[in-house]
């Protein structure tokens, strides 16, 4: 190691902490499946079960965006785009969140209105931040969640709707400061736009970027987020 | 939810909790016919045995065993797993496995652990969806017809357009295989001024650099890292370019810039130590092959080249300081490993014998140094094959250097007649020697050679014919007159080749018999020589 003289880099402890940590979550989350599936039914079932569930799978979430920030940083996100199926795509997305979403008695689906079967993207970059959202969404969501994928012009626009009381109007109106990274006091939300914000610039064609907006109302009352991919 | 009931699966990973948990999952959706494996190597035996439908494999099975990543490769090389069998590549952090997989071979999915039954239902219901709507194309591949590759995919996009951009991949693999550069060529351009890809731009480079276009694929692949920095095996491509070039300086840094993305590679550490000893880089040498030496154990990409690479790294590192006991130890090691591993093979035995001899004479132990370059100068007497031209080259040094000249001399003299044809040989052969009679020894027979081949284009067979017998009395184990003279009798001789001219053919095969399979030649060679004895 050439740089031994300057002591430890912290970013890098972080890093590899928080990798360490991502494969402790993995064999709890296990571990706890596996426990639960040898409980009778009621007892399996209860309001601590949907926290649980939720928490973890938040958990989860917020390390992989932590380690994608520090990959970020340090210019070592690997990019590789391909084509990839949308019905797949997001259905696999609310497939492995089913279980938070029924304890929290919400009604979710998704709807996809493009000619194409197929989007162009990096299925893990995109995946982690779409995740990250519905989780967020599943939290403020009332009873519904929607999932929609349209095409406008060249772009492919993933909406994430609920019917919750949607964003701060601060927020909203303060958005462009939070993708720049220059209003990140508001905590894991506004770390998460950040996130999402760069993910979406990765991905560019004819020197058009993708980005992210967020708005309330949409089409179901509540908050929406949207990410556009050219 | 598709039925599963008549599937197989193979669930491979080094945590018995999460296989069992798996295997529940599985059972769950009605499967029963579920194996496991806790290892990658296990699991290989097992697809010897018996054909999986699905393999959910862990990525990282622990260290100094296979990843994920090479089991797959040994399954699609060795054909144990049919292309409609469904690979998963079950990780902890899915972006790591992207940059440690090979663009040649990719699962068909990655999926992050921790997953639940129906986050895997779903997966696998679409796997199976896209593997049945590409049905015809998998079991083209399957019976290895490129040709049928392409119609299926015409087929495909002929039905639903929508899909065309699933056929891509298979599509160019195709055009590659019948050897239709043109065309892939075109198809690979316009993949890349729509949506690049890594694999389009690697694929591009690879085909650019193949076809004598070294500027232009270096272009390609210097575009490809600037859009996809963290895809190694675009620096691979690179590296190969500029070291053809003579930029091996270049080709260096950028190979060490793959292997700190991607260090578990045996070729790639290999390719570096060879690039860094050629470099005089011994430190940077010996560290790569060393890292090829021990990833190599459980590689079918294992070299023995990386043991005499690392050991000559090792020697030339302490040039004038003697040996300390540690690298002397590492030295038997690896030559060790070599002489016992490899005994058929009579020019890898002569080369670690001499190349040992070179250690021990620096560790100041003359006697048996000495002792152990004539038995392997005996064993070189007796060889019948063929050094490639780099090798004798080496192999040459190294007997100058062990105070060998007359054996230094005669490799040298054998290089000469065999590969005497070749400019650049004869180049890397004059910084060895400035002997006249050693240099020019091949003249006339190159000239005749040359002279044949010309009247050969020009349909005079006859004529070239006896200007290649000529060149052939000169320099009997040229390679290359060899291989000119046996064509020109066949090509003589016509539908019903006599004995005689048979007879000839088979004689001026044999003097180049120890043609090293590595040479470019060396598939012709073995054309010729079905047709010599065949008929």
């Amino acid at each position: 190691m050439s740089n031994d003289s300057q002591g430890l880099d912290f970013s890098t402890v972080i890093a590899s902490t928080v990798h360490d940590m991502k494969n402790s979550l993995a064999m709890l989350m296990q571990a706890h499946s596996q426990w639960l599936s040898r409980l009778p039914a009621a007892q399996a079932q209860g309001p601590e079960q949907a926290v649980v569930e939720h928490e973890f799978a938040h958990l989860n979430g917020m390390l992989v965006q932590l380690l994608g920030l520090y990959k970020l940083g340090v210019n070592q996100l690997p990019m590789c785009p391909d084509y990839h199926d949308l019905d797949d795509f997001i259905g696999g997305l609310l497939a492995s969140n089913q279980p938070i979403i029924d304890s929290r008695e919400i009604i979710a689906r998704y709807e996809i209105d493009a000619f194409n079967p197929l989007g162009f993207f990096d299925r893990e970059l995109v995946g982690s931040v779409i995740s990250n959202v519905i989780n967020n969404a599943i939290r403020y969501a009332g009873h519904a969640l929607l999932v929609t994928v349209a095409e406008q012009g060249e772009q492919l626009v993933l909406s994430i709707n609920d019917d919750g009381p949607g964003y701060p109007q601060g927020m909203i109106d303060r958005q462009a400061d939070y993708v720049q990274g220059i209003n990140l006091h508001t905590g894991s939300t506004g770390l998460g736009l950040y996130f999402a914000e760069r993910i979406a610039a990765l991905h560019e064609r004819n020197g058009v970027r993708g980005r992210i907006e967020i708005a309330n109302g949409g089409a179901l009352g509540g908050g929406l987020f949207q990410l556009y991919l050219p | 939810m598709l039925v599963y009931s008549q599937k197989s699966f193979l669930i491979v990973d080094d945590f018995t909790d999460f296989r069992t948990s798996v295997r529940s999952m599985l059972r769950e959706m009605g499967i029963r016919d579920v194996d496991t494996a806790e290892s990658g190597e296990t699991a290989i035996r097992m697809c010897g045995q018996k054909r999986y439908d699905f393999i959910l494999h862990d990525f990282h099975l622990g260290d100094g065993k296979k990843n994920g990543q090479q089991v797959l490769e040994d399954l699609m090389i060795d054909k144990l797993i049919s292309h409609e069998a469904i690979f998963v590549m079950v990780t902890a952090e899915s972006s790591q496995a992207v940059v440690l997989s090979a663009l040649e071979h990719e699962p068909d999915a990655y999926l992050t652990k921790p997953f639940n039954r129906l986050g895997l239902t779903q997966r696998l219901d679409k796997l199976v969806q896209r593997k049945t709507l590409l049905k015809p194309i998998l079991q083209a591949l399957d019976r290895g017809r490129p040709a049928e590759v392409l119609l299926a995919c015409d087929n495909l996009c002929k039905q639903d357009p929508r899909f065309a951009p699933l056929c891509l991949r298979y599509r160019a693999d195709a055009l590659g295989a019948l050897n239709r550069h043109e065309e892939l060529e075109r198809f690979l351009k316009a993949i890349l001024a729509n949506r690049p890809t890594p694999w389009a731009y690697a694929a591009l480079g690879k085909l650019l650099f193949k076809r004598g276009q070294a500027v232009q694929a270096k272009e390609i692949y210097e575009q490809a890292i600037k859009a996809f920095s963290m895809m190694p095996g675009l620096y691979d491509g690179l590296a190969d370019v500029l070291a053809a070039a003579g930029e091996t300086r270049r080709a260096q840094s950028v190979l060490e810039e793959a292997v700190r993305l991607s260090p578990l590679a045996v070729r790639r550490q290999m390719q570096l130590g060879k690039l860094a000893l050629g470099n005089a880089d011994f430190d940077t040498s010996s560290r790569a092959y060393r890292q090829a030496v021990s990833q190599g154990q459980n590689s079918r990409f294992k070299d023995p080249e990386s043991n005499l690479g690392l050991a000559q790294a090792l020697i030339q590192k302490n040039v004038g300081n003697g040996l300390d006991a540690r690298t002397r130890v590492e030295l038997n090691q690896v030559l060790g490993d070599v002489a016992k591993e490899y005994t058929d093979d009579q020019g890898l035995q002569v080369r670690a014998r001499l190349i040992k001899a070179t250690g021990l004479a620096q560790a100041g132990d003359a006697e048996t140094a000495a002792k152990l370059t004539e038995a392997a100068v005996a064993r070189l007497e007796n060889m019948d094959q063929f050094f490639s031209a780099e090798t004798a080259l080496a192999v040459a040094a190294q007997l100058q250097q062990l105070g060998q000249e007359a054996a230094g001399t005669a490799i040298l003299k054998n290089c000469v007649e065999v590969y005497g044809d070749d400019a650049s040989v004869m180049q890397s052969i004059a910084k060895l020697t400035d002997d006249p009679t050693i240099l020019g020894a091949g003249n006339e027979a190159v000239d005749l050679n040359r002279q044949g081949v010309r009247s050969y284009q020009a349909g005079k067979v006859g004529e070239a014919l006896e200007q290649f017998r000529r060149a052939l009395a000169l320099q009997p184990k040229n390679i290359s007159i060899a291989l000119n003279t046996a064509q020109a009798l066949l090509r003589m001789a016509g539908e019903n080749p006599s004995s005689a001219a048979l007879e000839e053919c088979r004689a001026c095969l044999a003097k180049v018999a120890g043609i090293p399979n590595t040479d470019p030649r060396y598939e012709r060679y073995r054309k010729l020589r079905i047709r010599a004895v065949g008929s």
